[in-house]
Order: C-alpha cells, then structure tokens, then sequence
C-alpha cells in the first residue's frame, strides 16, 4: 500500500471523526441510573406487580414477554440491564485545568499499573527489611507455609477490570512473578491483608459434582445407572449389586461385542480400580462412534453409575485417576488448502 | 496455521482455545493435570507421604484431571513402556495388529526362556530370567544411549557435535532402532515376532547389533570431542 509522504498521521487515518471510545460523564451515568429506576416502576405497574418488589429477574422475564425476539445470540436481544453493567466503568479524566495530570507515572501509559508494581516491590523491601531485623536479633524466622493449593492468583481479565487499564500478557506474568516472590519469602505473613487483595479462593473440585443415591429394584437389588460420551459414541449403563461380574452390551455379552483385548480392558477398568470385579452385573446400551470410543463411552457411563455405590475418598481417587472425566478429544477438521487436517498437499517445486 | 473448531459435539464438548493458535495445541484447559492410574499410590495411608507428596495431593484436589487415555488401565497387564513401543509399531493406525505382535513376541520370548530353563543344569536355573516384561525393559535400557550427536551449522560448515539427551529422547531411539532393525535386517520369511524376540533377548546380554550401534554412536560422540564447546544450551 502507498503512504503519502508529506502529510501527518492523522489524516491518514481513515475514519477522520472517530476519536477513541466513548467517554461517559458522571452527571450522564447518574441520569442514566435515575431513568432506569424510573423504567422499571413503570415496568413493574404495566406487569401488574409491586414496584417495590422487581427484581432483575422479574426485569428480564417481562422484557422478554414484551419484546418476543428470534434472534439467536443472547446479547443481541432486547435487555434492560442496571446502566452499572452496561456502560463500562471508566476512569475519571486524568489532568487537572492547567493539563498537568494528576498521577506521577501518568506519561507511562499505564499509570495504574506501574504504580502497583512499585507499591508491591516496596512491600518486598519490607519484609526483607523485616527478616533482616529477625536475623540481627537472632529471633527465628517463622515459617508457616502458605496454603498454595486453596487458592489462585487473579487472572489477567480480572486484574484488567481492577487496575482499569488494558495490561498485556508479558506484564501480568511480571506481576505474578513478584506476587510469588514475596510470598516465597518466610516473613510474609506481615503483607497478609496485601496479598490477599489479589488473590481468590478455589472450591475442592468433588463439590462441584452431586453423587446420586442408589435406586432399587423390584427384586430388592441395589442399581444406579449412568452415562457417558466419547467423540460421537453415547453410552447408558445400569449397573447391579449382589452379581457375578457379567456385562451385557445392547443384548450381547461383551466376548462377542468387543472382540479386541484393549477394550473389554477398559471395560474392566473401573471396577478393577476399585476392587469390585466379580461384584457387580452391568447391562449397557451404546450406540455411534466406533470399537474404542463405543468402548471409552461406556468406561465412563460405569464409572459414573459406581459413584453412587462407594465412598466419597474413593469417589475423588476415581477421579484423579481420570475415570470420571469427559474426554473433550474429537476428530480435529479438514483445512482448505490441505488434504486433511494437519497433511498438507505435495509440494511441487514447479 | 490452523484454527480448530468443536465440530460434531457442539458446545458441551467445546474446547478452551487461546487466543492465539499455537501449531500444537490440546483440546484441555492447560490447567488440568495427568491422571495417576496405579492403584498402589492410592492405598498408601497418610502418615507415610512426604511433604511434597502432601502438597501435590492437595494440588491435585483442587485442579481438574484429564481422562485417562484407552491404552493406560489399572490392571496389572498394562505398561506404558509395553503400549508405547506397540503404537511405535503400528502401521495406519492398525492398533489390533500391532498389539497381537506385541503379545506373540512376549510369547516367544517366554517361550525360548523356558527352554532354556529346562535344558540347563540345576546351578544355572537362578540365572536365567523367565519373566518377558523384565527382559524387554532391560533390553531396553541397555539399548539406550548416554549421548547423542547433534547437526551444528557453524561458519558454513555442519560439525557433529556430542550433545545430552532427555530420558525420552533416550527411550525414543532406542526403541526406534529396535524396530527400524527388526524390519530390515532380517530373512523374507522370518516374522516380526519371531525376530523382535531374537533382538531382544540378544540387547538383554549386551550383544546383538542394536548394542553395537549405541557402541558406534558413542564412539562417534568420543570422537567428536573436540566440538563439544560449540553446544550453547
């Protein structure tokens, strides 16, 4: 493409008129806020409830009465939202009247962002300050470790949405770099309040699943069932107490179904896991995909069904051993210009 | 390069993509860890693990896992060694043919030990291992080489330069020669299995030509001893 030589770059720029985003004011955020409560009372009144009462919920059910849409995205419909998380939150004007700003670091660019690098680095120093002052009174340095595994540093949207500012990636590794680095140190419990402003909890994984509690049948037999999904195979299991280890798969015993050794492995797999081998019947149905997803479909499926019959601790060893995963692997997509999805054509010289 | 999408399955299944595509990418959040499928480390009672046993187990329970892949089991029939050296086997993807050549040359292994165990006298019995998972990991391990040889261009000319190899690197070649030997050294009619056993009881006492080109690349790599420093890494 041709530049023209002798002319600025703000010419150049093709939409002459843009200039940057938006820029909302208060007085405009607070009149925004005041017509939105102001909306929904009339809203609430054509509803025919009590306006005190509305909630968002209630909101978002009228509006999608009143404004019926088809579209498909979700944020593309009609919504009336609080202006708080509509408009997003933006930094007040950074100069005073003379055009001097306000924040030293202003000419950075990212104003916030290296001022809390030099907050924290100051941190540092006085914890170092503070172990050195231990030392030379030859106190102990008290070394309570840290719990790493409850807890996760900020992630990057998260920090942007603090600091107001857009960060790149090499930035925020340099953030969480120095945030371990003070953690690492012995006397950190000084900085506690500090670092926990930055960092979050994280919930034990096995709460996030609810265990089913066993059914029974009409002859008294404990069964749970449950299903599983490989890449297009989609497997139910029924899984029964009190039987001789025989697995039944869409009607016919698994030596016939599965002629291949790795498969009724994988079949046998949970219950080898856990020790129930000859414990339990199964009855499974399984359908599309192929011999091994048909096969990974229904390890899950049993794996699943086997929770509802066995302790919590062995629930979570179950999963650490990947049995209760689903497997996200699917067949990757054939490329334009490339014979399939990795293999490109032979390369001609001429 | 190549941008993936979650066809097929829909957005259940739809995977965690970056925001810039890598060539080598995987279909699980980078956060999730390998799964532990012996049964061993889950017995152990917790007074016996160690400190930092302790942390990767509270690690572990907070981290999501990944699903164990159809060649790993529980059971005591599988070996990661053992499926490894079976998919490195497989031609177009014919899993089934290569794992029944898998089981047909521990068979003949077991075999042609057992001979050997019943023709020898009685002092020679102890000596003489019967058991085919141990002889193919030491086997193995003796085919293993210690250094390898890397291509450095430097002022216009390659030197081949005695590099350090990973264990995996190390694992790599040596059962890529172990294949690479049993296809083309050996008589039209033999088969594979047949072969693979002769070449691995052979690598089991140090003979055997894999052995003698592990012995040819270190010599190599003595040899070119005196490039060692144009190595940066």
């Amino acid at each position: 493409t041709l530049r023209l030589m002798c002319t600025t770059t703000a010419v150049q720029r093709k939409n002459v008129g843009a200039a940057g985003p938006e820029k909302y004011t208060e007085a405009f955020i607070k009149k925004q806020i005041e017509e939105f409560n102001l909306g929904k009372r009339h809203l609430a009144n054509m509803m025919g409830e009590d306006p005190e009462t509305f909630t968002q919920e209630d909101i978002d059910r009228a509006i999608a009465y009143l404004f019926p849409s088809g579209l498909f995205d979700k944020q593309a419909r009609p919504m009336m939202k609080h202006p708080t998380e509509v408009f997003p939150e933006q930094r007040k004007i950074q100069w005073g009247e003379d055009g001097r700003p306000f924040h030293f670091l202003f000419y950075t660019g990212k104003q916030s962002y290296y001022s809390l690098m030099h907050e924290t680095y100051e941190k540092f120093l006085n914890v170092q300050k503070h172990q050195d002052q231990l030392v030379a009174e030859d106190l102990p340095l008290r070394k309570e470790k840290r719990n790493l595994a409850g807890s996760r540093w900020l992630t990057k949207i998260e920090l942007e949405e603090m600091l107001l500012e857009k960060l790149s990636d090499d930035d925020y590794s340099r953030f969480i770099q120095l945030l371990q680095k003070l953690v690492a140190l012995p006397c950190a419990d000084i900085e506690e309040n500090y670092i926990q402003k930055f960092s979050k909890e994280v919930p034990v994984q096995l709460q996030k699943v609810v265990i089913e509690p066993l059914q029974y049948d009409e002859r008294g037999v404990a069964f749970s069932t449950g299903e599983g999904k490989r890449k297009t195979a989609t497997a139910t299991a029924v899984v029964y107490d009190n039987g001789t280890g025989k697995i039944t798969v869409n009607g016919t015993d698994i030596l016939h179904y599965f002629p291949v050794l790795q498969d009724r492995e994988q079949l046998l797999f949970p219950f080898q896991f856990l020790g129930r081998i000859g414990k339990h019947d199964m009855v499974c149905t399984v359908s599309g995909g192929g011999r091994s997803a048909q096969a990974g479909a229904i390890r899950l499926a049993s794996a699943k069904a086997l929770r509802s019959f066995v302790t919590e601790k062995e629930v979570e060893f179950m999963r650490q051993a990947g049995l209760l995963t689903v497997d996200p692997r699917v067949k990757e997509r054939k490329k334009p210009g490339q014979e399939g999805p990795r293999r490109k054509f032979t390369w001609k010289k001429r | 390069m190549a941008a993936p999408s979650a066809a097929g399955l829909g957005r259940r299944l739809r995977a965690w993509l970056p925001r810039i595509m890598p060539v080598r990418w995987s279909r699980y959040n980078p956060s999730y860890l390998e799964p532990e499928v012996k049964k061993e480390s889950y017995q152990k009672p917790l007074e016996e693990l160690t400190e930092e046993e302790r942390e990767q187990m509270e690690l572990k329970a907070v981290q999501p896992i990944k699903a164990a892949p159809p060649t790993l089991s529980s059971s005591v029939f599988s070996d990661p060694m053992i499926s490894k050296f079976t998919n490195m086997m497989m031609k177009s993807g014919n899993k089934v043919l290569a794992r029944s050549l898998m089981s047909q040359t521990l068979e003949a292994i077991k075999r042609k030990q057992l001979e050997k165990y019943h023709k020898a006298p009685e002092n020679e019995k102890e000596t003489i291992e019967c058991n085919p998972y141990v002889i193919f990991h030491q086997a193995l391990k003796n085919c293993q080489p210690i250094i390898g040889l890397s291509n450095i261009t430097k002022g216009g000319k390659t030197y081949q330069v005695p590099v350090p190899l990973t264990d995996n690197r190390k694992r790599f070649l040596a059962m890529k020669w172990l294949i690479t030997e049993c296809r083309e050294n050996k008589h039209r009619r033999t088969m594979m299995p047949e072969k693979l056993s002769q070449e691995l009881l052979l690598a089991f006492n140090n003979e055997g030509p894999v052995i003698k080109r592990k012995h040819v690349l270190h010599k190599m790599a003595e040899a070119n001893r005196a490039y060692a420093h144009f190595r940066w890494w």
